[in-house]
Protein backbone atom coordinates (compact mmCIF):
# COMPACT_ATOMS: atom_id res chain seq x y z
CA UNK A 1 0.00 0.00 0.00
CA UNK A 2 1.03 3.46 -0.44
CA UNK A 3 1.93 5.77 2.92
CA UNK A 4 2.49 9.64 3.42
CA UNK A 5 4.16 10.56 6.46
CA UNK A 6 4.87 14.06 8.04
CA UNK A 7 7.06 14.47 11.06
CA UNK A 8 7.20 17.19 13.58
CA UNK A 9 9.02 17.86 16.69
CA UNK A 10 9.83 20.77 19.16
CA UNK A 11 13.08 21.76 18.15
CA UNK A 12 12.95 20.50 14.68
CA UNK A 13 16.21 19.55 14.52
CA UNK A 14 16.59 16.35 15.98
CA UNK A 15 13.16 14.05 16.84
CA UNK A 16 11.90 14.70 13.47
CA UNK A 17 14.52 13.27 11.61
CA UNK A 18 14.93 10.09 13.88
CA UNK A 19 11.02 9.91 13.08
CA UNK A 20 11.65 10.13 9.24
CA UNK A 21 14.21 7.87 9.07
CA UNK A 22 12.48 5.18 11.55
CA UNK A 23 9.33 5.14 9.85
CA UNK A 24 11.00 5.08 6.34
CA UNK A 25 12.93 1.98 7.02
CA UNK A 26 9.67 0.41 8.80
CA UNK A 27 7.49 0.90 6.14
CA UNK A 28 10.14 -0.20 2.93
CA UNK A 29 11.23 -3.18 5.45
CA UNK A 30 7.19 -3.89 4.91
CA UNK A 31 6.89 -3.52 1.26
CA UNK A 32 4.94 -0.23 1.19
CA UNK A 33 5.34 2.94 -0.84
CA UNK A 34 6.29 5.46 1.77
CA UNK A 35 6.93 9.16 1.05
CA UNK A 36 7.78 11.16 4.44
CA UNK A 37 7.85 14.93 4.30
CA UNK A 38 9.69 16.84 7.55
CA UNK A 39 9.04 19.95 9.24
CA UNK A 40 12.48 20.51 11.02
CA UNK A 41 13.13 24.69 12.29
CA UNK A 42 14.78 24.46 8.67
CA UNK A 43 11.61 24.30 7.08
CA UNK A 44 9.83 21.68 5.19
CA UNK A 45 12.05 19.34 3.17
CA UNK A 46 11.07 16.70 0.74
CA UNK A 47 7.14 18.39 0.28
CA UNK A 48 4.63 15.77 -0.57
CA UNK A 49 2.79 16.44 -4.02
CA UNK A 50 -0.49 16.33 -4.13
CA UNK A 51 -0.29 13.48 -6.63
CA UNK A 52 1.71 11.29 -3.90
CA UNK A 53 -1.36 12.57 -1.28
CA UNK A 54 -4.44 11.83 -3.42
CA UNK A 55 -2.45 8.30 -4.45
CA UNK A 56 -1.71 7.27 -1.02
CA UNK A 57 -4.25 4.74 1.34
CA UNK A 58 -3.37 6.52 4.42
CA UNK A 59 -1.61 9.46 5.99
CA UNK A 60 0.28 9.07 9.34
CA UNK A 61 1.61 12.08 11.03
CA UNK A 62 4.36 12.01 13.76
CA UNK A 63 3.97 14.98 15.42
CA UNK A 64 4.59 17.13 18.32
CA UNK A 65 3.72 20.42 17.14
CA UNK A 66 0.70 21.15 14.61
CA UNK A 67 1.77 20.27 11.51
CA UNK A 68 1.49 22.77 8.59
CA UNK A 69 -0.98 22.48 5.71
CA UNK A 70 -2.46 19.78 7.68
CA UNK A 71 -5.69 20.62 5.20
CA UNK A 72 -3.84 18.75 2.49
CA UNK A 73 -5.26 15.50 3.76
CA UNK A 74 -8.66 16.80 4.30
CA UNK A 75 -10.73 13.65 3.68
CA UNK A 76 -7.81 11.03 4.03
CA UNK A 77 -7.69 8.49 6.83
CA UNK A 78 -5.31 10.07 9.24
CA UNK A 79 -2.89 8.54 12.27
CA UNK A 80 -1.88 10.85 14.39
CA UNK A 81 0.52 10.30 17.07
CA UNK A 82 3.77 11.75 18.77
CA UNK A 83 7.24 11.33 17.05
CA UNK A 84 7.94 9.54 20.41
CA UNK A 85 5.75 6.85 18.41
CA UNK A 86 7.55 6.45 15.55
CA UNK A 87 10.68 6.30 17.11
CA UNK A 88 9.99 4.06 19.73
CA UNK A 89 7.63 1.77 17.55
CA UNK A 90 8.20 2.29 14.31
CA UNK A 91 7.56 -1.31 12.76
CA UNK A 92 4.10 -1.85 15.33
CA UNK A 93 3.04 1.53 13.90
CA UNK A 94 2.94 0.48 10.41
CA UNK A 95 1.53 -2.77 11.05
CA UNK A 96 -1.59 -0.43 12.91
CA UNK A 97 -1.53 1.50 9.30
CA UNK A 98 -1.81 -1.97 7.62
CA UNK A 99 -4.89 -2.59 10.01
CA UNK A 100 -6.78 0.65 9.87
CA UNK A 101 -6.75 -0.11 6.02
CA UNK A 102 -7.55 -3.24 5.77
CA UNK A 103 -10.69 -2.51 8.08
CA UNK A 104 -11.81 -0.13 5.59
CA UNK A 105 -11.66 -2.72 2.46
CA UNK B 1 -13.22 15.78 31.04
CA UNK B 2 -9.78 14.54 30.11
CA UNK B 3 -10.84 13.89 26.75
CA UNK B 4 -11.84 17.29 26.29
CA UNK B 5 -8.52 18.59 27.30
CA UNK B 6 -6.71 16.65 25.91
CA UNK B 7 -8.89 17.42 22.87
CA UNK B 8 -7.81 21.44 23.43
CA UNK B 9 -4.48 20.21 22.66
CA UNK B 10 -2.43 22.71 25.08
CA UNK B 11 0.48 21.23 25.60
CA UNK B 12 0.10 21.12 21.43
CA UNK B 13 0.00 24.69 21.20
CA UNK B 14 2.56 25.21 23.52
CA UNK B 15 4.87 23.22 21.86
CA UNK B 16 4.29 24.72 18.71
CA UNK B 17 5.00 28.18 20.03
CA UNK B 18 8.16 26.65 21.77
CA UNK B 19 9.72 25.75 18.14
CA UNK B 20 8.99 29.23 16.88
CA UNK B 21 10.40 30.73 20.25
CA UNK B 22 13.93 28.89 20.14
CA UNK B 23 15.81 30.38 17.39
CA UNK B 24 14.74 34.02 18.49
CA UNK B 25 16.45 33.40 22.01
CA UNK B 26 19.20 31.52 20.51
CA UNK B 27 19.88 34.28 17.92
CA UNK B 28 19.37 36.89 20.35
CA UNK B 29 21.23 34.91 23.60
CA UNK B 30 23.95 34.95 21.46
CA UNK B 31 23.83 38.81 20.85
CA UNK B 32 23.91 40.04 24.35
CA UNK B 33 26.42 37.49 25.63
CA UNK B 34 28.75 39.09 23.06
CA UNK B 35 27.89 42.20 23.49
CA UNK B 36 27.71 41.80 27.05
CA UNK B 37 31.41 40.07 27.44
CA UNK B 38 33.21 42.96 25.34
CA UNK B 39 31.63 45.08 28.06
CA UNK B 40 28.57 46.11 25.61
CA UNK B 41 25.26 47.44 27.82
CA UNK B 42 21.54 46.42 27.09
CA UNK B 43 19.76 50.20 25.89
CA UNK B 44 16.80 50.84 26.28
CA UNK B 45 17.59 53.20 23.47
CA UNK B 46 20.33 53.86 21.37
CA UNK B 47 21.25 57.35 21.24
CA UNK B 48 23.37 58.27 17.58
CA UNK B 49 27.17 58.55 18.49
CA UNK B 50 26.63 57.64 22.20
CA UNK B 51 26.59 54.09 21.50
CA UNK B 52 29.73 51.54 21.20
CA UNK B 53 29.45 48.43 18.88
CA UNK B 54 29.12 45.82 21.67
CA UNK B 55 26.49 48.86 23.10
CA UNK B 56 24.78 47.76 19.92
CA UNK B 57 24.96 43.99 19.72
CA UNK B 58 23.72 43.56 23.56
CA UNK B 59 20.83 46.00 22.60
CA UNK B 60 19.96 43.60 19.53
CA UNK B 61 19.76 41.01 22.04
CA UNK B 62 18.00 42.42 24.75
CA UNK B 63 15.55 43.77 22.28
CA UNK B 64 14.86 40.33 21.13
CA UNK B 65 14.56 38.67 24.59
CA UNK B 66 12.32 41.42 26.04
CA UNK B 67 10.00 40.43 23.28
CA UNK B 68 9.89 36.74 24.21
CA UNK B 69 6.07 36.73 25.63
CA UNK B 70 4.67 38.39 22.28
CA UNK B 71 6.40 35.77 20.58
CA UNK B 72 4.90 33.25 22.75
CA UNK B 73 1.65 34.64 22.89
CA UNK B 74 1.38 35.14 19.15
CA UNK B 75 2.74 31.74 18.36
CA UNK B 76 -0.05 29.69 20.73
CA UNK B 77 -2.50 31.69 18.95
CA UNK B 78 -1.44 31.10 15.76
CA UNK B 79 -1.21 27.68 16.32
CA UNK B 80 -4.79 27.13 17.33
CA UNK B 81 -6.51 29.83 14.72
CA UNK B 82 -3.62 29.80 11.91
CA UNK B 83 -3.15 33.14 10.39
CA UNK B 84 -6.02 34.86 12.06
CA UNK B 85 -4.26 34.30 15.30
CA UNK B 86 -1.57 36.11 14.70
CA UNK B 87 -3.08 39.68 15.23
CA UNK B 88 -4.54 39.02 18.72
CA UNK B 89 -1.57 36.88 20.02
CA UNK B 90 0.75 39.73 19.24
CA UNK B 91 -1.84 42.01 20.91
CA UNK B 92 -2.44 40.68 23.82
CA UNK B 93 1.07 39.21 24.15
CA UNK B 94 2.17 42.93 24.31
CA UNK B 95 -0.34 44.17 26.97
CA UNK B 96 0.95 41.18 28.55
CA UNK B 97 4.42 42.87 28.77
CA UNK B 98 2.95 46.33 29.40
CA UNK B 99 1.22 45.06 32.27
CA UNK B 100 4.39 42.95 33.77
CA UNK B 101 2.69 39.75 33.25
CA UNK B 102 5.60 38.25 31.61
CA UNK B 103 6.66 34.99 30.10
CA UNK B 104 3.62 33.49 32.08
CA UNK B 105 1.34 35.84 30.97
CA UNK B 106 1.98 35.66 27.48
CA UNK B 107 1.76 32.02 27.70
CA UNK B 108 -2.05 32.52 29.21
CA UNK B 109 -2.77 35.48 26.79
CA UNK B 110 -1.93 32.90 23.57
CA UNK B 111 -4.49 30.77 25.14
CA UNK B 112 -7.00 33.37 25.59
CA UNK B 113 -6.75 35.26 22.32
CA UNK B 114 -6.98 31.94 20.32
CA UNK B 115 -9.72 30.37 21.93
CA UNK B 116 -11.25 33.34 21.83
CA UNK B 117 -10.70 33.87 18.16
CA UNK B 118 -12.20 30.57 17.79
CA UNK B 119 -15.30 31.24 19.78
CA UNK B 120 -15.52 35.07 17.37
CA UNK B 121 -15.06 32.57 14.62
CA UNK B 122 -17.59 30.47 15.49
CA UNK B 123 -20.51 32.53 17.08
CA UNK B 124 -20.28 35.94 15.32
CA UNK B 125 -22.12 35.49 12.18
CA UNK B 126 -22.13 38.66 9.30
CA UNK B 127 -24.13 38.96 6.32
CA UNK B 128 -21.96 38.12 3.02
CA UNK B 129 -21.22 41.06 1.84
CA UNK B 130 -19.62 41.14 5.33
CA UNK B 131 -17.99 38.31 4.62
CA UNK B 132 -14.23 39.88 3.86
CA UNK B 133 -14.61 42.55 6.88
CA UNK B 134 -13.97 38.94 9.14
CA UNK B 135 -10.59 38.39 8.98
CA UNK B 136 -9.38 41.74 8.54
CA UNK B 137 -11.34 43.90 11.49
CA UNK B 138 -14.26 42.06 13.47
CA UNK B 139 -11.73 38.78 14.44
CA UNK B 140 -9.19 40.87 15.37
CA UNK B 141 -10.90 43.50 16.81
CA UNK B 142 -13.35 41.29 19.12
CA UNK B 143 -10.62 39.28 19.91
CA UNK B 144 -7.91 41.56 21.14
CA UNK B 145 -10.33 43.93 22.81
CA UNK B 146 -11.64 41.06 24.85
CA UNK B 147 -8.55 39.02 25.86
CA UNK B 148 -6.56 42.47 26.27
CA UNK B 149 -8.71 43.95 29.02
CA UNK B 150 -8.81 40.10 30.62
CA UNK B 151 -5.04 40.74 30.81
CA UNK B 152 -5.56 44.17 32.23
CA UNK B 153 -7.81 43.89 34.61
CA UNK B 154 -8.73 40.52 35.65
CA UNK B 155 -5.25 38.12 35.19
CA UNK B 156 -2.11 40.31 34.46
CA UNK B 157 -1.41 41.31 38.31
CA UNK B 158 -2.05 38.18 39.98
CA UNK B 159 0.21 36.42 36.92
CA UNK B 160 2.74 39.36 37.32
CA UNK B 161 2.77 38.92 41.07
CA UNK B 162 3.41 35.27 41.09
CA UNK B 163 6.17 35.63 38.45
CA UNK B 164 8.01 37.73 40.74
CA UNK B 165 7.44 35.45 43.65
CA UNK B 166 8.22 32.88 41.41
CA UNK B 167 11.56 34.24 40.20
CA UNK B 168 12.69 35.78 43.65
CA UNK B 169 12.47 32.09 45.40
CA UNK B 170 14.27 30.67 42.66
CA UNK B 171 17.19 33.81 42.90
CA UNK B 172 17.28 33.39 46.33
CA UNK B 173 17.69 29.19 46.97
CA UNK B 174 19.81 28.44 49.56
CA UNK B 175 23.13 25.95 49.13
CA UNK B 176 21.33 23.15 49.85
CA UNK B 177 17.95 23.74 48.26
CA UNK B 178 20.22 24.56 45.08
CA UNK B 179 21.30 21.24 45.16
CA UNK B 180 18.55 19.49 45.13
CA UNK B 181 16.13 22.10 42.65
CA UNK B 182 19.59 21.09 39.96
CA UNK B 183 19.27 17.43 40.85
CA UNK B 184 15.51 17.23 40.30
CA UNK B 185 16.20 19.15 37.11
CA UNK B 186 18.42 16.77 36.37
CA UNK B 187 17.15 13.70 37.01
CA UNK B 188 13.94 14.69 35.27
CA UNK B 189 15.53 16.06 31.85
CA UNK B 190 17.70 12.94 31.60
CA UNK B 191 15.44 10.10 32.10
CA UNK B 192 13.20 10.14 29.00
CA UNK B 193 16.17 11.22 26.49
CA UNK B 194 14.25 14.78 25.00
CA UNK B 195 10.91 13.19 25.13
CA UNK B 196 7.33 14.72 26.94
CA UNK B 197 8.73 15.09 30.37
CA UNK B 198 12.42 16.52 29.42
CA UNK B 199 9.99 19.27 27.10
CA UNK B 200 7.34 19.78 30.30
CA UNK B 201 10.70 20.41 32.57
CA UNK B 202 11.79 22.69 29.48
CA UNK B 203 9.03 24.77 29.33
CA UNK B 204 9.29 25.48 33.17
CA UNK B 205 12.80 25.97 32.91
CA UNK B 206 11.92 28.52 29.63
CA UNK B 207 9.78 30.47 31.51
CA UNK B 208 12.31 31.11 34.12
CA UNK B 209 14.74 31.92 31.24
CA UNK B 210 12.36 34.38 29.51
CA UNK B 211 11.92 36.13 33.17
CA UNK B 212 15.70 36.30 33.60
CA UNK B 213 16.64 33.31 35.74
CA UNK B 214 18.61 31.51 33.49
CA UNK B 215 20.36 28.98 36.04
CA UNK B 216 17.69 26.32 35.78
CA UNK B 217 17.38 26.01 32.19
CA UNK B 218 21.78 25.63 31.80
CA UNK B 219 21.40 22.97 34.22
CA UNK B 220 18.84 21.13 31.88
CA UNK B 221 20.59 21.70 28.91
CA UNK B 222 23.70 20.68 30.46
CA UNK B 223 22.46 17.58 31.23
CA UNK B 224 21.17 16.82 27.60
CA UNK B 225 24.67 17.64 26.26
CA UNK B 226 26.92 15.40 29.03
CA UNK B 227 24.47 12.23 28.63
CA UNK B 228 25.64 11.27 25.60
CA UNK B 229 29.29 12.30 26.41
CA UNK B 230 29.00 9.84 29.11
CA UNK B 231 27.74 7.30 27.55
CA UNK B 232 31.37 7.91 25.07
CA UNK B 233 33.27 8.10 28.34
CA UNK B 234 31.49 4.58 29.45
CA UNK B 235 33.05 2.50 26.82
CA UNK B 236 36.79 3.54 27.37
CA UNK B 237 35.54 3.26 31.47
CA UNK B 238 33.90 -0.45 31.09
CA UNK B 239 37.60 -0.80 29.12
CA UNK B 240 39.53 -0.43 32.19
CA UNK B 241 37.16 -2.95 33.77
CA UNK B 242 38.06 -5.02 30.83
CA UNK B 243 34.31 -5.34 29.98
CA UNK B 244 32.97 -4.49 26.42
CA UNK B 245 29.47 -3.09 27.21
CA UNK B 246 28.30 -1.94 23.97
CA UNK B 247 27.78 -4.14 20.80
CA UNK B 248 29.26 -3.29 17.59
CA UNK B 249 26.66 -1.82 16.20
CA UNK B 250 25.90 0.02 19.34
CA UNK B 251 29.77 1.42 18.75
CA UNK B 252 28.88 2.72 15.57
CA UNK B 253 25.98 4.51 16.99
CA UNK B 254 28.28 5.95 19.45
CA UNK B 255 30.05 7.96 16.43
CA UNK B 256 27.81 10.32 15.90
CA UNK B 257 25.40 10.35 19.21
CA UNK B 258 28.46 12.03 21.06
CA UNK B 259 29.17 14.76 19.06
CA UNK B 260 25.69 15.41 18.54
CA UNK B 261 25.66 15.63 22.04
CA UNK B 262 28.38 18.07 21.96
CA UNK B 263 25.60 20.21 20.53
CA UNK B 264 22.83 19.30 22.99
CA UNK B 265 20.87 16.79 20.89
CA UNK B 266 20.34 14.06 23.39
CA UNK B 267 18.66 11.81 21.15
CA UNK B 268 21.33 10.18 19.38
CA UNK B 269 21.60 7.49 22.27
CA UNK B 270 18.23 6.73 21.95
CA UNK B 271 18.77 3.45 20.06
CA UNK B 272 21.53 2.92 22.83
CA UNK B 273 19.14 2.83 25.70
CA UNK B 274 16.08 0.74 23.99
CA UNK B 275 18.53 -2.41 24.30
CA UNK B 276 18.69 -2.22 27.48
CA UNK B 277 16.24 0.55 29.33
CA UNK B 278 16.28 0.29 32.53
CA UNK B 279 20.24 0.52 33.38
CA UNK B 280 20.74 3.10 31.04
CA UNK B 281 18.29 5.13 32.60
CA UNK B 282 19.28 4.65 36.03
CA UNK B 283 23.15 5.47 35.08
CA UNK B 284 21.60 8.72 33.26
CA UNK B 285 19.71 9.68 36.36
CA UNK B 286 22.13 9.76 38.69
CA UNK B 287 25.15 11.41 36.61
CA UNK B 288 21.83 13.90 35.58
CA UNK B 289 20.65 14.82 38.88
CA UNK B 290 24.52 15.02 39.86
CA UNK B 291 25.30 17.51 36.84
CA UNK B 292 22.29 19.58 37.29
CA UNK B 293 23.22 19.78 41.22
CA UNK B 294 26.64 20.91 40.45
CA UNK B 295 25.20 23.27 37.71
CA UNK B 296 22.97 25.23 39.70
CA UNK B 297 25.50 25.11 42.73
CA UNK B 298 28.35 27.09 40.89
CA UNK B 299 25.78 29.32 39.27
CA UNK B 300 26.16 28.13 35.93
CA UNK B 301 24.22 30.75 34.10
CA UNK B 302 23.87 30.74 29.97
CA UNK B 303 21.77 33.41 28.27
CA UNK B 304 21.16 30.51 25.36
CA UNK B 305 18.42 27.64 26.18
CA UNK B 306 20.31 25.72 23.78
CA UNK B 307 23.68 25.02 22.04
CA UNK B 308 25.83 22.22 24.00
CA UNK B 309 29.17 23.38 24.51
CA UNK B 310 28.50 26.51 22.43
CA UNK B 311 26.12 27.70 25.51
CA UNK B 312 29.70 27.62 27.41
CA UNK B 313 31.22 31.46 25.72
CA UNK B 314 27.53 32.98 27.13
CA UNK B 315 27.94 32.20 30.59
CA UNK B 316 29.58 34.93 33.53
CA UNK B 317 32.06 31.80 34.39
CA UNK B 318 32.17 29.62 31.49
CA UNK B 319 34.16 26.81 33.68
CA UNK B 320 30.86 26.52 35.83
CA UNK B 321 28.94 24.93 32.69
CA UNK B 322 32.36 22.54 31.99
CA UNK B 323 32.26 21.42 35.56
CA UNK B 324 29.11 20.47 34.78
CA UNK B 325 29.57 18.73 32.39
CA UNK B 326 32.09 17.01 33.51
CA UNK B 327 31.31 15.62 36.80
CA UNK B 328 27.83 14.86 34.96
CA UNK B 329 29.90 12.87 32.29
CA UNK B 330 32.23 11.17 34.71
CA UNK B 331 29.27 9.70 36.74
CA UNK B 332 26.36 8.68 33.82
CA UNK B 333 29.79 6.94 32.65
CA UNK B 334 31.05 4.87 35.47
CA UNK B 335 27.68 3.96 36.26
CA UNK B 336 26.81 2.97 32.85
CA UNK B 337 30.51 0.54 33.22
CA UNK B 338 30.02 -0.90 36.24
CA UNK B 339 26.23 -1.71 35.77
CA UNK B 340 26.23 -2.99 31.95
CA UNK B 341 26.45 -6.56 31.56
CA UNK B 342 29.88 -7.70 29.20
CA UNK B 343 28.67 -8.11 25.55
CA UNK B 344 30.08 -11.49 23.82
CA UNK B 345 30.87 -10.70 20.59
CA UNK B 346 28.70 -13.12 19.06
CA UNK B 347 25.41 -11.26 20.08
CA UNK B 348 26.92 -8.32 18.15
CA UNK B 349 24.59 -8.73 15.11
CA UNK B 350 21.56 -10.19 16.82
CA UNK B 351 20.39 -7.39 17.98
CA UNK B 352 18.24 -6.28 14.78
CA UNK B 353 14.80 -7.78 16.07
CA UNK B 354 14.71 -6.61 19.16
CA UNK B 355 10.87 -5.97 20.65
CA UNK B 356 9.33 -2.89 19.96
CA UNK B 357 7.24 -1.11 23.00
CA UNK B 358 3.69 -1.63 22.39
CA UNK B 359 1.78 1.63 20.86
CA UNK B 360 -0.44 3.12 23.66
CA UNK B 361 -3.70 3.35 22.20
CA UNK B 362 -4.24 6.88 24.37
CA UNK B 363 -1.40 8.14 22.16
CA UNK B 364 -2.81 7.67 18.99
CA UNK B 365 -5.54 9.23 17.12
CA UNK B 366 -7.36 8.04 14.16
CA UNK B 367 -9.51 10.26 11.64
CA UNK B 368 -10.99 8.49 9.34
CA UNK B 369 -11.63 9.26 5.69
CA UNK B 370 -14.40 9.03 3.26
Amino acid sequence: MKIVCVTACTVGIAHTYIAQEKLENAGKKAGHEIHIETQGTIGIENELTQQQIDEADIVILAADVSVSGRERFNGKTIIQVGTEVAVKSPNKLIKKAEEIVNQKK
Amino acid sequence: MMSAIKKLNLKGHLLTAISYLIPIVCGAGFLIAIGMAFGGSNQAELVSGEFSFWDALATMGGAGLGLLPVVISTGISYSILKKPGIAPGFITGLTANAIGAGFIGGILGGYIAGFLGLAVMKYVKVPKWAKGLMPTLIIPFLTSILSGLIMVYIIGAPIGAFTNALTGFLNNLGTSSLLIFGGIVGLLSGIDFGGPINKTVFAFVLTMQAEGVNEPITALQLVNTATPIGFGLAYYFAKMFGKNIYTRTETEALKSAVPMGVVNIVEGVIPIVMNDIVRCIVAVAIGGAAGGAVSMLLGADATVPFGGVLMLPTMTRPWTGAMAILVNAVVTGLTLALLKKDVAEASAEAEEEIEEEDIDLDDIQIVHGN
